[in-house]
């Protein structure tokens, strides 16, 4: 049985080794025993509220509830671009107009923008490749806006989530290749190597600081701008479903979509329910439903299946143990597949 | 011998004939017989005027070979660039990306339209008939120009530029305009020269024409090789103007990305080389050794006329002596002024 739980300090080692399975492209899980290390404090310190909300970064693993391992990790961090700039390009229209010629032209243009500072990021999500099976991949992503919706009032009203960009075959980015090379002169992934080192803020004042015509790029650059990377395709389709859409922020390096929602819309702020747990087996139409605890310093969250949206759910003893919970408390209930069609 | 003098009426038809032979987006000379006399009554008009402040004249001068009384060449200098409007180039920025914590350094350039040229004096529309084996006349006919200014410096701005004509190929295309302009007018380099007559100065640039820099090395190959290039034909000029001490490489022609060179006055050559002299008649044949060549105009701004001359070194005396005929060409008397300047 597989459990989600606030991360501790003893899984900093297992943190490592899935940081270095990663590999590169995932810049906010990177393999640095010492990085790592301060985040999980950072990580324990946010559950036990020891530090200030726009500090936290709430990680959760999945752990393996037999033998204790951990199978997989995503993260909230609570506000981005505090303590170092959160650099995006902003699509943005510019119309050249001449009444005169009879000439309209409509020019996409890209800005260099700090507009999504303070927002609440969905980060660091990585499963080993051996439970990249059933549920598991969709429960870990979505287990984060069940505990949003939980404790709503530790975010802020904006999430955000950066997704990786489109890379050819051998790995380049076209995007990179057409713009950021000819103002760094180093290699994309260097570059995002240092970028997952924290040097991103770096990287960024070394890019033009006026808009871009995005026209001047090279076609192929062009034809990326806002598409996510092949593998990266199913986590942006379960993020839409979940109330997150691309509004014309892209990361400056690749390209790639940033996905934006108000906690608000969410879907699981929407349609969680708070219901009381009991010890039963479940009865009538059920389906899969993630279910966690109410508590932030000790949060953990099954999957089950059980009847959504109703007032009580009956879960195993092993169930309600997993959860750290008795009959009769309260526990926060989402299903995990979006209803089809809500309106008949 | 060889006369610069103003353009007069009765020189309509020869220039007609010349604009004929000139290309269309590299010369700015009118085509039109009717452009032509406009022109050509614009700048009668420019020399009879009363000026205060530079602005909407334009002197027109022609190249005459006195002996055949042929018109060999036309040059052109408005008073004040952009005229009642706004002069727009690119200026040619290097933006330096610094990062010390990366140990990054390197420059970047960038494009930014800009109107700093704006009430600049502009030298333009020189053409000469037989461009490959003209000789001094060629820097007479370009220089000419300066002399004037240097004769009536009220009528001219402290800053000189001249936009010389970019790349371009047989068919008209410019490698710059399709990469850049184009793709805001969205119509052809030759089709665009037309609908603005050639002009830098009118509201649909600033309206079509991008706000923000162009980033150089995101332009193609061939755009950036054209950047800053002369077409062919403007070889001889380039050479003339940077002897003269004109400047490339700060600005660049908004549509064909050739090169503006400018300069303040004080650093060209007609300006602090040219010295006053009172002329005297040559007494007899001195030895070709002893003579230097000059650019020499006479100071009567009604009457401007340039010419070149072999004379003795004018820098030491207080005068210039020339042959009679000289001083028919220029239409002074021993005992007046003009102004001389080696070529």
């Amino acid at each position: 049985m597989l459990v989600i739980r606030a991360i501790k300090m003893t899984d900093v080692d297992a943190l490592i080794e899935m940081a270095r399975q990663a590999g590169s492209g995932m810049t906010t899980l990177v393999p640095d025993s010492k990085m790592l290390g301060e985040r999980v404090e950072t990580a324990v310190a946010s559950f036990a509220e020891a530090i200030a909300p726009e500090k936290r970064d709430f990680m959760f693993v999945l752990e393996h509830a037999g033998d204790g391992s951990i199978a997989g990790v995503c993260a909230i961090k609570g506000a981005v671009g505090l303590t170092e700039p959160f650099y995006n390009y902003r699509i943005g229209t510019l119309v050249h107009s001449s009444r005169e010629l009879n000439v309209f032209t409509r020019m996409e243009t890209l800005y260099l923008s700090n507009d999504l500072t303070g927002s609440t990021e969905l980060c660091s999500l990585f499963l080993l490749p051996q439970y990249r099976a059933g549920f598991n991949g969709k429960w870990l992503s979505k287990s984060r806006f069940l505990f949003i919706a939980q404790f709503q009032h530790l975010f802020t009203e904006r999430i955000i989530a950066e997704m990786r960009g489109f890379q050819a075959e051998d790995g380049t980015s076209p995007f990179y290749e057409g713009l950021g090379r000819h103002f760094f002169k180093m290699d994309f992934n260097d570059v995002d190597g240092l970028t997952g080192r924290g040097k991103k803020s770096f990287i960024a004042e070394l890019m033009p600081r006026q808009p871009l015509y995005v026209d001047y790029l090279p076609e192929d650059a062009q034809a990326v701008i806002g598409q996510v990377h092949t593998s990266t395709l199913p986590a942006r389709k379960l993020l839409e479903q979940e109330g997150m859409h691309f509004e014309g922020y892209i990361d400056i390096f690749d390209a790639g979509p940033v996905l934006q929602g108000r906690v608000s819309e969410l879907r699981a702020v929407r349609e969680s329910v708070l219901a009381l747990a009991e010890e039963g087996v479940p009865e009538g139409e059920t389906e899969h439903v993630l279910v966690s605890n109410t508590r932030l310093p000790d949060f953990r969250m099954i999957l089950t299946r059980a009847v959504p949206g109703a007032a009580r759910v009956a879960l195993s003893a092993q169930e309600l143990a997993q959860l750290h919970c008795q009959a009769g408390d309260d526990v926060r209930m989402l299903s995990l597949n979006v209803r089809k069609n809500v309106n008949g | 011998m060889y006369v610069v003098r103003p353009v007069a009426l009765a020189d309509i038809d020869a220039l007609e004939a010349m604009a004929a032979v000139t290309i269309p987006g590299v010369h700015t000379l009118p085509r039109t017989r009717a452009s032509i006399a406009a022109s050509v009554e614009r700048s009668i008009a420019s020399f009879a005027a009363h000026v205060d402040i530079p602005s909407e004249e334009s002197y027109q001068f022609v190249l005459e070979e006195l002996a055949t009384g042929s018109i060999a060449g036309t040059a052109a200098i408005h008073a004040s660039a952009g005229s009642t409007g706004t002069y727009f180039a690119f200026r040619n920025d290097v933006v330096r990306q610094v990062s010390r914590d990366l140990k990054i350094c390197h420059s970047v350039h960038a494009l930014t339209l800009c109107s700093e040229l704006t009430a600049y004096s502009q030298l333009s529309g020189f053409y000469l008939r037989n461009r490959e084996t003209a000789g001094l006349e060629a820097a007479l006919l370009s220089r000419a120009r300066l002399l004037f200014a240097v004769l009536a410096p009220h009528r001219f701005g402290d800053r000189f530029f001249v936009p010389l004509a970019g790349v371009t190929d047989s068919g008209g295309q410019s490698p710059f305009w399709n990469a850049l302009g184009r793709k805001f007018f969205k119509m052809d380099f030759l089709d665009a020269e037309r609908v603005v007559g050639g002009a830098r100065n009118r509201t649909l640039i600033v309206e079509l024409m991008p706000h923000y820099p162009v980033y150089v090395p995101l332009l193609p190959g061939g755009a950036q090789a054209a950047l800053g290039q002369i077409h062919p034909s403007g070889q001889l000029a380039f050479n003339l103007l940077t002897e003269e001490g004109f400047e490339a490489d700060d600005y660049i022609d908004i549509f064909d990305g050739g090169p503006i060179l400018q300069a303040h006055k004080n650093s060209l050559r007609s300006f602090c080389g040219s010295v006053l002299r009172r002329v005297e008649t040559a007494e007899r044949e001195a030895a070709p050794e002893a003579l230097a060549s000059y650019a020499l105009a006479a100071s009567n701004e009604r009457s401007f006329r340039a010419i070149t001359a072999a004379c003795p070194p004018v820098e030491t005396g207080q005068t210039v002596s020339l042959p009679k005929e000289a001083q028919e060409a220029l239409g002074v008397e021993p005992g007046e002024s003009v102004i001389c300047v080696r070529i």
